[in-house]
């Protein structure tokens, strides 16, 4: 056969091999504590993770910022390893302590040789239980915070983030604001609040402890009760964390299309946000909702990139979906274009929102999309470390144990009718708001012609510039 | 804890292609990584960015895959996949569930064959448009974002091959032709220019009866031009300095540093010594400047290993507000020479090599990684065994090692220091900036 001949033949794949996500065992200790491990053969690496169902979105707004900066904290220093002796100690097992806030959670977790398990977990429990919360480390970690923030602002990425979602949502919800906090409220913090909120924290009904590795001649809940038993015999009478929550506010600000343009002179490109108030995890048309999202802008070819990167070279790349949390995050597409272009490249980011919404996607947009999150799957799921990550979300969100195993059926099952009705009942064209981070002298002028909706210019932001922060009085940002 | 070996064969095709597949069966996924002895240290002067570009215009279909096909066909599997270039190389990578492996070959070998049945006008101007808005996105619009082709041109004179960035200027970009295009593919495109490595739950026999039938008739090119001597004087000779005005709230100071060559055992020294400098808390940088002096709000160090004449080491230090950025510059440096004149503790050493072990294992699991290291080792080195040498390699560094290469890197003469400063009034338009394309 010529050369010709063997490269007009595409190949057919072979026979898939059986997959299944990894089987996971849970155990209750005695203590309350849940113990979740997985064995997966062959992996020296053993991935460790504490988690509590608690995040920034359980903060009062005058306590923003608290608790990623206690989690922060929560590494500077223990009773029995004062100052750095902690993180020098999990460097001497080969592994680096982490300890993470996000909006729904905190966890504190380790990766390390399965036969220095018990060590790490000790670290882990020490980090967990017995922080001291050195307040000259805490103000340490709360100026870094505040010169973060400086730079956010300097960064059109970060700025256009934070200027979203205080667009989207009502300044009641927590996700109109960071979730390390804002000038307002991470100046004020000190080592009492983050006390506070540890004191919170430290609840055994809340938690759970993943384990995933090859797990041969390792008896985790037997080590788990040994190490971490105390940890529920530190905390009494405190009142079980009990499924469902009630639901984080998350109401929109938004009740009409709006466009916002934060001006940063000079700027080459436009950062661009188009969206609003999305949907929380657990919702029934998830699978739908995912599908849908991964045609409109989560695949490299999907419809955004087919049509303003692969098509118009307006960007580098444009995605959209859901950031779907306990509550519900925002729903965006997410792009940024040459400045030049920002009208039309909007002006395509909408006609695709409408046409998703108002016609069937085809079958072959289907297919690719469906064959993607089905086939992708056993390569996600690779290493303990994302297996073990996964499992921890299932605990946070309250999700049944099979939802990961029931998944690639429930994606299959997906119809171009069920994409449509996701895409007509969740994308809301009605309220769209538009936010930028661009060159307001090149741009306002075409944004207010093209009536994509009333517009508001901030331009009292000069980027660059550091403004003195002073946290007594609040809120600057001037919207 | 010992890594496991990683187990696999090397040969070449009659065309000179190399092939390296690595069997192990853990997970039901494979990995192929095809690494081409080409990147931007080939580009000529008034071309620069080509490199880059062309890596763009792969995407764009050959003669038996569409424009954007060759992403839907690979995703469609539940496959991964993308593409990278680099100073010494250009490299494209397919992760598969294993039952799509032949669709991964077939997809590469159909773009080294026929590639430029596919190209036109119109995708090359499209893509150009697209590296643009990278460079904007990745370099022009982001605060600091020039530090690292800075860097690049202050530590290699202007006739180097490394001088100038992978990224390329706008004027170099738009005076890419279709020619220009093809003449890069017909001379460095070629399967005796090119390492293809395969790892994961493969049959070797098939995938090498895959290769041959897919690959077996490209023909080689027998011409491609060896680059000229890239040899430069192992230190930079005086220190270089400049200070860019730029929109950015805090002061930064980059570092840069000539350093031994990618696979000179002293450039391994060289990474655990970044290690004990700045890996994670307990480091030195980050334990003076950070936490104990308060006057860095970061800080980082590494090693960038490149084949041809010299590495470049680089660190940063953003200076707190109110610091004078010269004290933060003395630590950093202080921290740095104190390296090349006392040796380092053994239990700074013992916390140096426990993390580097586990920093290797945890990449090592993946069958990518495992690909792209084969690879890497065999096309910039021509040795993949380092895959089972390197974390022994480390893991023997001594402290008389890494003081002496510290002395020989760390010093005034060798070194460029990049400060950004917040800009004083609303920044000039950028250079670049242009109308739409």
């Amino acid at each position: 056969m010529t050369l010709e001949e063997i490269l007009a033949a595409r190949p057919t794949p072979g026979q898939p091999r059986a997959y299944s996500f990894p089987k996971f065992e849970r155990t209750v200790l005695p203590s309350g504590l849940q113990v979740l491990t997985v064995h997966v053969p062959g992996r020296p690496l053993v991935s460790a993770n504490l988690i509590f169902r608690i995040g920034a979105v359980d903060e009062t707004a005058d306590l923003a910022g608290a608790t990623v900066l206690m989690a922060r904290a929560m590494t500077e220093g223990t009773e029995r390893y004062p100052g750095l002796a902690l993180i020098e100690a999990a460097e001497r097992l080969g592994s680096t302590l982490h300890a993470d806030a996000s909006w729904d959670a905190f966890a504190a977790s380790v990766e390390v040789a399965a036969s220095r398990l018990r060590a790490a977990l000790e670290l882990l429990d020490e980090l967990v239980e017995r922080p001291t919360f050195p307040a000259e480390e805490v103000a340490r970690l709360r100026d870094e915070r505040l010169n973060d923030l400086l730079q956010m602002r300097a960064e059109p990425r970060r700025r256009v983030e934070q200027a979203f979602s205080q667009t989207i949502f009502t300044a009641e919800s927590p996700y109109s604001r960071l979730a390390g906090g804002d000038e307002s409220t991470v100046g004020r913090l000190t080592r009492d609040e983050l006390v506070g909120i540890h004191r919170a924290l430290l609840s055994p009904e809340r938690a759970a402890l993943v384990v995933g590795g090859d797990l041969t001649g390792l008896d985790v809940p037997r080590m788990a009760e040994e190490v971490l038993g105390s940890l529920a015999r530190r905390v009494s009478g405190r009142p079980a964390a009990t499924l469902p929550w009630p639901a984080p506010v998350a109401d929109s600000a938004v009740d009409r299309p709006i466009v916002r343009l934060y001006h940063r002179p000079g700027s080459v490109q436009s950062e661009v946000r188009i969206g609003h108030v999305g949907l929380p995890r657990r919702i029934p048309d998830f699978h739908a909702v995912q599908v849908m999202a991964a045609i409109l802008g989560g695949l490299f070819n999907s419809r955004l990139q087919l049509n303003l990167r692969e098509e118009k070279g307006y960007t580098y790349g444009v995605g959209a979906g859901f950031d779907m949390r306990r509550g519900a995050g925002p729903f965006g597409v997410r792009t940024a274009v040459q400045t030049a272009v920002t009208v039309p490249a909007i002006s395509e980011a909408l006609k695709e929102l409408h046409r998703i919404r108002d016609t069937l996607v085809t079958e072959a947009e289907l297919a690719v999309a469906r064959d993607y999150m089905v086939g992708v799957f056993p390569l996600r799921f690779e290493t303990p470390g994302a297996v073990v990550g996964a499992i921890g979300g299932l605990f946070v969100n309250g999700l049944p144990d099979d939802e990961l195993a029931r998944y690639r059926g429930l994606v299959e099952a997906v119809t171009a009718q069920d994409v449509q009705k996701a895409a007509h009942e969740h994308i809301r064209t009605d309220r769209l708001a538009i936010v930028l981070v661009g060159d307001a002298d090149v741009v306002a002028k075409d944004l207010e012609a093209a009536g994509f909706g009333e517009l508001e210019v901030i331009r009292d932001e000069v980027p660059g510039e550091i403004e003195q922060v002073d946290p007594s009085e609040g809120d600057e940002e001037g919207e | 804890m010992t890594a496991p070996t990683v187990r696999f064969t090397d040969e070449r095709l009659a065309n000179g292609l190399r092939l390296i597949v690595a069997e192990d069966h853990l997970a039901p996924v494979v990995a192929v990584c095809i690494w081409y002895a080409v990147g931007s240290k080939n580009e000529v002067p008034g071309k620069t960015g080509f490199a880059h570009l062309f890596e763009h215009v792969m995407f764009q279909g050959s003669r038996h895959v569409a424009k954007t096909e060759h992403m839907g066909l690979v995703q469609a599997a539940g496959g991964t996949l993308n593409g990278t270039t680099w100073l010494d190389r250009t490299n494209y990578f397919e992760t598969m569930p294993s039952h799509q492996l032949e669709l991964a070959l077939w997809l590469e070998a159909d773009r080294m064959a026929t590639l430029l049945d596919a190209l036109n006008q119109e995708n090359l101007d499209n893509q150009r448009d697209v590296v643009k808005n990278e460079k904007r996105s990745s370099y022009d619009n982001r605060p600091y974002g020039e530090w690292s082709n800075k860097l690049q041109a202050h530590l290699f004179p202007p006739e180097h091959p490394y001088h100038h960035p992978t990224i390329g200027s706008m004027e170099d970009l738009d005076a890419a032709s279709l020619e220009d295009v093809a003449a890069f593919f017909r001379t460095y495109y070629a399967p005796n220019n090119a390492v293809l490595a395969i790892a994961g739950d493969v049959d070797p026999a098939q995938a090498r009866a895959w290769v041959e039938r897919y690959f077996g008739g490209i023909a080689a090119n027998p011409k491609i031009p060896p680059l000229g001597d890239m040899t430069v004087p192992a230190i930079l000779g005086a220190e270089s300095r400049e200070i860019v005005e730029d929109q950015v709230p805090l002061p930064r100071h980059y570092f840069g540093f000539r350093a031994p060559r990618f696979g000179d055992p002293r450039l391994e020294a060289l990474e655990v010594a970044c290690q004990i400098l700045a890996g994670g808390k307990g480091s030195r940088l980050y334990r003076r400047l950070v936490r104990e002096e308060r006057i860095a709000q970061d800080v980082a160090f590494f090693a960038l290993g490149f084949v041809g004449g010299a590495s470049i080491a680089a660190g940063e230090a953003t200076v707190r507000p109110g610091v004078d950025p010269d004290v933060v510059e003395r630590a950093f440096e202080e921290e740095l020479e104190r390296l090349g004149r006392e040796p380092v503790t053994a239990d700074e050493l013992a916390r140096a090599r426990a993390l580097i072990e586990t920093y290797e294992l945890e990449a090592l699991q993946r069958v990518d990684e495992r690909a792209d290291r084969l690879a890497m080792f065999a096309t910039l080195l021509d040795d993949p065994d380092l895959i089972n040498r390197q974390l022994d390699r480390y893991l023997s560094v001594t402290p008389a090692e890494i003081q002496a290469v510290a002395a020989e890197v760390f010093r005034p003469d060798n070194r460029v220091v990049l400060t950004y400063m917040p800009a004083s009034g609303p920044a000039a338009r950028s250079a670049d900036e242009e109308t739409a394309a």
